[in-house]
């Protein structure tokens, strides 16, 4: 019998296909609003493939040297700018290098700016830089930040309640864990600070 | 209206089954204002494109119909040189890295690109990789003329800049120290970059650099450590059968493949190296089954190897069942008619005719097997033809290419191993070795004779000893780099001779070609510079 997980890992893979070929359309008439709803879609895909591999235990992992710098500035390109709200990257402290599976940080990423998107009133600030040796990504709006509850760093399965399904946070997570360098694990933290604030927090 | 951009001079080959993704991709390419586009469903036509023209990029869908994939294909273009360094290959995937395995550095692609993507991140992507291009355009240049040590030096440069670029040189810079012959340095500068930070190619270089250095033990332990570690990592699977089969342990080099194979189901290479650790431990069955995995997927793909039907069919013979030995190579004959003559194939086949009761076809087929050019052949080929000849009882014509191969190469035990066993196989163990003894002996003695009578002056006669033996064993370097430097010893004494300089500038390049680290080539470029002086002083 077909396993309804591999059938649904199949299916997501043409969806995402046909969802490029629908971008690509969009984006050759000019119309940003499309290409833009288009990529989130399959954004949403991603997330749901990962957690799927995540839980089969074979979400590999490729860590490499990568460029901060280079992933914030795509990422600002790729969704900003949108309705009124500005997308913008503060890249003045982030460093040259570090290391890291750009895929899957990029997933981690993307849905935090997505997320943060949904709550911003003007304006979403992304950074990079080094702090206490390690590599933080952030992302922060200027909305009515995380509820109370949700503050510090969450617990593995804790259901996230703003919108979505907690898959996101959820991923985050494991996504972060995954990054291990002698011993010490990466992982996620949310904060206020006139505006909720995502930080990803990567080992040297 | 025509854009004026970086682009418009790129050349840009695009690979995808799929007709929408083509046309999606063309469109997206073109908003850059690219010119050149082509376009390919079909690894088979893709490669037609390269050959025809030069591309400066390749955008390539990871799921190719027809049983290849991305990694395949570039694997191909890599191995086979179609492409040089200063092409990008980019693979475009819908979900990277969750199912994909890594393969040796040299065959990753340039980057991922993740479906769907808008044209404004294509340019950014081909933006960076353009300007990294540039960054170490002259530590490719030293790369590909194969002067390791201005790529050692180069790579300093760019590490003590430290920038963005500093792990890519890093990897450079091991690779070329072990391609410069300094397995101590390699160990030393891998232990380094590990200590910085644990990386999987480093461990894997530094695997590589224990090897060179003779330090086998240490060597199996970081690799097993790092396939513990770092289990999609190929390389270090194939790296650990090698060492293996090298230290004699074929049947932990078939275990360890295997390994590899449950990982990554989907690589020839793979297959193709459990078939050679089968073959060396005699497990034919093995050799059918993986063969024929990779004929499967190849058959009717322009990745196919003629060796594979070749091995395929060897295997068989030794199994006991010489006539469907047979079958499979008449038709592979038969049916691709570029292999009409290939002389592994031919070899085998006369062995496989020969058992199964055919002795005109077999004759036949030794004929075709024999006709080829023998200095041009690998060894493989050349004891496939050696066995070939002892099958059917020409025992003359199989010592001639066997004390040939040995005075080749002269250094290789493993070689003398195998010849043996090839002998062994036909009831002469005893005069292999005596055969094997006997062949260095001469060689020897031809290159001792000549060097004396060089040091009695007698510079021709000894030019004329050397290049006749060079010519006999064109794989012995010892041979070749004497060769070269008495031939250009003799033109400095005795007068310019433009026949004499283009048979030594060819050994020259024989041994720059095949030991890059000689050191008579020092002797050949000092030589050169003084003909160079001497005869242009004569000429004023």
């Amino acid at each position: 019998m077909i396993d309804f997980g591999d059938l649904a890992a199949f299916t997501l893979h043409d969806v995402k296909n046909r969802l490029a070929v629908l971008a690509s359309r969009a984006e050759a008439k000019g119309d940003r609003d499309t290409v833009h709803a288009v990529l989130e879609v399959a954004a949403t895909l991603t997330r749901l493939l990962a957690w799927y591999k995540a839980e089969k235990g074979n979400l590999g992992i490729e860590i490499d040297a990568r460029t901060p710098a280079d992933l914030l500035t795509e990422l600002t390109r790729e969704v900003g700018p949108q309705n009124a709200l500005t997308v913008s990257a503060d890249l003045v402290d982030a460093p040259a290098i570090w290391f890291y599976d750009e895929a899957l940080v990029r997933m981690v990423l993307l849905n935090a700016l997505y997320n943060a998107l949904r709550h911003a009133r003007q304006r979403v600030l992304m950074a990079a830089c080094v702090r206490t040796g390690w590599l933080e990504f952030s992302v922060r709006d200027d909305g009515p930040g995380y509820p109370a509850a949700m503050l510090g760093q969450p617990v593995a399965m804790q259901p996230l309640s703003r919108e979505g399904t907690g898959l996101g946070l959820h991923l985050a997570g494991r996504v972060a864990a995954l990054h291990s360098n002698a011993g010490e694990h990466g992982y996620v933290e949310l904060g206020n600070d006139e505006g909720a604030v995502f930080r990803l927090m990567l080992p040297p | 209206m025509s854009i004026q951009t970086p682009y418009r001079d790129k050349r840009i080959l695009i690979l995808d089954d799929l007709p929408e993704m083509r046309s999606s991709l063309r469109s997206q390419v073109g908003s850059l204002g690219c010119e050149t586009i082509a376009v390919s469903s079909t690894v088979k036509d893709a490669l037609e494109q390269l050959k025809a023209q030069p591309f400066d990029v390749i955008l390539c869908d990871y799921y190719l119909a027809g049983g290849t994939d991305g990694q395949q294909f570039l694997e191909f273009l890599r191995s086979r040189n179609v492409i040089g360094r200063g092409v990008l290959f980019m693979m475009i995937t819908a979900e990277k890295g969750y199912e994909s395995v890594v393969t040796a550095a040299e065959c990753m692609p340039d980057d991922y690109l993740l479906k769907p993507f808008t044209a404004d991140t294509l340019k950014m992507r081909l933006e960076r990789l353009f300007e990294k291009k540039k960054r170490l355009a002259r530590v490719d240049q030293m790369q590909d003329a194969g002067d390791w040590a201005e790529v050692i030096a180069a790579c300093d440069e760019i590490i003590a800049a430290r920038d963005r670029y500093l792990v890519d040189v890093m990897r450079i810079k091991g690779n070329a120290l072990l391609q410069a012959g300094q397995a101590e340095g390699a160990v030393g500068f891998y232990e380094q970059v590990l200590v910085m930070r644990s990386m999987p190619w480093a461990k894997l270089g530094l695997a590589h650099a224990l090897r060179k250095k003779g330090d086998t033990v240490r060597c199996k332990e970081t690799l097993n450590e790092l396939i513990a570690e770092s289990p999609r990592l190929m390389a270090a699977y194939d790296l650990l059968g090698q060492v293996h089969l090298a230290t004699g342990d074929a049947a932990a080099a078939m275990a360890i493949l295997d390994s590899a194979c449950t990982v990554s189901p989907n690589s020839l290479a793979r297959h193709r190296a459990i078939a050679t650790a089968a073959e060396v431990n005699g497990d034919f069955s093995r050799v059918e089954q993986a063969l024929g995995q990779v004929i499967k997927r190849t058959r009717h793909s322009p990745l196919r190897e003629t060796s594979d039907f070749a091995r395929l069919g060897n295997a068989l013979t030794e199994m006991g069942e010489p006539g469907r030995a047979v079958a499979l190579l008449e038709e592979v004959r038969t049916s691709f008619r570029d292999d009409a003559n290939n002389p592994l194939l031919a070899a085998i086949e006369a062995v496989a005719q020969q058992k199964a009761g055919h002795p005109d076809k077999a004759a036949a087929a030794l004929a075709r097997a024999t006709q080829a050019d023998r200095s041009a052949l690998p060894e493989a080929v050349l004891l496939a033809v050696a066995k070939a000849c002892l099958t059917i009882g020409n025992q003359d014509a199989a010592r001639d290419i066997l004390k040939n191969l040995v005075q080749s190469n002269p250094e290789s035990k493993e070689l003398h191993g195998r010849i043996v066993a090839v002998l062994s196989e036909h009831g002469a163990p005893e005069l292999a070795k005596q055969l094997v003894k006997e062949s260095i002996r001469e060689i020897i003695k031809i290159n001792d004779d000549a060097v004396l009578r060089a040091k009695a002056g007698e510079l021709s006669v000894a030019a004329e000893m050397l290049t006749a033996a060079a010519h006999r064993v064109p794989g012995n370097m010892q041979v070749v780099s004497n060769a070269a430097v008495a031939l250009l010893f003799d033109v400095f004494k005795n007068g310019l001779d433009a026949a004499k300089l283009r048979t030594a500038q060819a050994f020259q390049q024989a041994v720059q070609a095949h030991a890059p680290t000689h050191p008579k080539l020092a002797d050949m470029a000092e030589l050169m510079t003084r003909i160079r002086a001497k005869y242009a002083k004569a000429h004023k």
